[in-house]
């Protein structure tokens, strides 16, 4: 069975973007496009590997990581931040690796392999 | 006694025991015979007493003396000399001569006349200073009125109720000639005293003050100062009066607001810009992947993505530029009509890409307009892409349309409206969306839109009005002259 990889982004240029890059390499993916459908998703899909932007619509991205921690069947998905902001190493200290935008492909496709398997 | 002394007398004897005796009392003395040789000698010696006898074998010579008169010497004039011809010359001379002594000479007489003399010496001597000193200081009163006048910095002195007693030029340009009225009522236009005030401060403790105020001049424009004021005090060392400079550090305030905005919009528009650098990788991946997979579908996909991105990427570098630069209009003049049609091309694809109508009118004809067609065109694009933004995420309403009306207002002004029944805006958003970097559009919004777009309108003398409501819509109107303002833009 393919594993379940679950964007969370805003920018639907992104999410097509890496939703085919993961697609291309084998995975199942899932996106949302807010933290609270994010959430929803993760409950409902329980995936492999989460990728995380720090600005979202309704929520601040390390409080949605701060749910994700909370609930027991979620806590021990890994997560890899993608976001913008200089500096976000330390927005979400548990997160396997953070990622700048533009980010490298190839060291992102790398990163989700080490974590998911 | 002493001092220098000319007699002048064609008695010879006489002279000499003259002279004996006022050297005896320490008086430098020279001696003339005739009235003739004394202007000259006057002249190189400038005596400050002169004792003369116009009686001699000669005729009476008082041409000679009214001459040495007329020299306008220190010297003070002693005639002495038989009783006729001494009154010959009072009625002669009257007052230039300062003493007349009749012949022969008592001692006690002629000491007293000198002493005359000297006492009168004195006090012209000391008349002499004095106006010398007061033609000094009015010099230097005058240098101070200029300088106080030309001071490049508002100055007011104010009594203790704050009325203006004394203004500079520069004050008088921007604030008027207001001796007598209030401080607070010239430079803020209030009816009590201001909070705070410097100049108060001051009267309380004879000390300077400095603070920073914003001030409304005669023609109703701001300025940002930098106040200090100081005490003035009376000749008896009351602080009676306080002075008041303000110096205009608006183009200061300025500047320092634009550098703000700009480290602002870097900021901001850095995360902006990564995540179209991100989406354009993306949409490269996909062309490659796509021609590679040979998959039609995706490289089409792939190829509008690049494109919406490098429009998004030129835009919002152009906006950036706009900002980051005082930029003078190129204004040219331009027929409406195809200015319109110009504007309608670019919206109409992306208008009806979203189900909306897109209605236009246009008067029969329009004439022309003088504008920088660069910029107002964009200006206009910008307005109507967030009506179509305004209808496209308005999910209450199944038909959206997008009213571009073009109409005259009076002779000379040329107006656009741009009417939408989309979501409409909130008070706070209508309020709020000329703001630098207000966006209400999320990630997709830079902030710089509206802003620029409205100073673009403000540049061309132009108004921009907005009425608006949610849910049901929101209607723009932008209303420039039909000639140009060739106002200078200044960026903030």
């Amino acid at each position: 069975m393919k594993k379940k990889i679950l964007i969370i982004e805003d920018d639907p240029a992104v999410v097509d973007y890496l939703t085919t890059l993961f697609e291309d390499n084998g995975y199942a993916v899932y996106s949302a496009m807010s933290a609270q459908e994010g959430i929803n998703l993760a409950q409902k899909e329980r995936p492999d590997l989460i990728t995380l932007d720090l600005e979202l619509p309704d929520e601040w991205g390390p409080r949605f990581y701060r749910k994700l921690s909370s609930d027991k069947e979620l806590k021990n998905t890994p997560v890899i931040v993608i976001s913008g902001l200089s500096g976000n190493k330390y927005a979400v200290s548990k997160a396997v690796a953070s990622l700048s935008k533009p980010f490298d492909r190839a060291e992102l496709l790398k990163i989700v392999k080490e974590n998911i398997d | 006694m002493s001092g220098s002394i000319l007699i002048i007398d064609h008695d010879m004897e006489l002279a000499q025991a003259l002279a004996v005796y006022l050297e005896r009392q320490k008086f430098e003395v020279r001696i003339v015979d005739s009235t003739k040789n004394a202007l000259e000698i006057i002249r190189n010696l400038n005596p400050e007493i002169i004792l003369a006898d116009p009686n001699g074998p000669a005729p009476l010579d008082f041409d000679v003396l009214q001459q040495i008169k007329s020299l306008k010497l220190k010297s003070q004039l002693i005639i002495y000399s038989v009783p006729d011809v001494l009154e010959k010359s009072m009625n002669f001379f009257q007052t230039d001569a300062l003493d007349y002594i009749r012949k022969p000479v008592s001692s006690i007489e002629l000491d007293l006349s000198l002493q005359k003399a000297i006492k009168w010496l004195a006090i012209e001597e000391k008349l002499e200073k004095n106006s010398r000193e007061i033609k000094d200081l009015k010099n230097a009163q005058a240098l101070l009125q200029q300088l106080f006048d030309e001071v490049p910095c508002y100055i007011t002195v104010q009594d203790k109720n704050y009325r203006v007693t004394a203004t500079n030029r520069l004050f008088k340009r921007d604030f008027g000639n207001e001796i007598g009225e209030f401080c607070y009522k010239i430079y803020k236009h209030r009816t009590t005293p201001c909070t705070d005030c410097p100049v108060a401060a001051t009267f309380e403790d004879g000390q300077r003050h400095q603070t920073e105020e914003v001030v409304t001049s005669k023609s109703g424009e701001q300025y940002h100062v930098l106040t200090w004021t100081a005490p003035i005090r009376d000749e008896t060392n009351q602080n009676t009066q306080g002075m008041e400079m303000a110096t205009n550090i608006t183009p200061i305030r300025q500047l320092q607001d634009h550098l703000t905005s700009l480290g602002l919009m870097l900021g901001s528009m850095s995360h902006g810009i990564k995540g179209m650098l991100t989406a354009l990788d993306g949409g490269i991946y996909l062309l490659e992947t796509g021609i590679s997979h040979q998959d039609p579908e995706r490289t089409s996909r792939a190829f509008e993505q690049v494109r919406q991105m490098v429009e998004r990427i030129r835009k919002m570098v152009l906006e950036i530029l706009y900002f980051t630069k005082s930029r003078e209009l190129e204004y040219q003049e331009i027929d409406v009509q195809e200015l319109v049609r110009s504007i309608t091309e670019i919206i109409k694809p992306s208008a009806s890409s979203h189900n909306i109508a897109l209605q236009i009118s246009i008067p029969a004809a329009p004439g022309l307009i003088e504008i920088d067609p660069d910029w107002f065109r964009s200006a206009l694009i910008n307005f109507l892409e967030n009506a179509v933004d305004a209808c496209s995420s308005d999910t209450a309403k199944n038909q959206h349309y997008i009213k571009f009306n073009i109409f005259l207002k009076g002779t000379d002004q040329v107006c656009f409206e741009i009417k939408d029944n989309g979501m409409g805006m909130d008070q706070e958003t209508k309020e709020k969306m000329f703001t630098l970097f207000f966006s209400s559009k999320g990630s997709k919004g830079t902030g710089l839109g509206l802003f620029v777009s409205n100073h673009v309108i403000r540049q061309h003398g132009g108004t921009v009005s907005v009425e608006s409501s949610v849910k049901k819509g929101s209607r723009f109107e932008i209303c420039i002259p039909r000639t140009c303002a060739k106002k200078k833009f200044n960026p903030v």
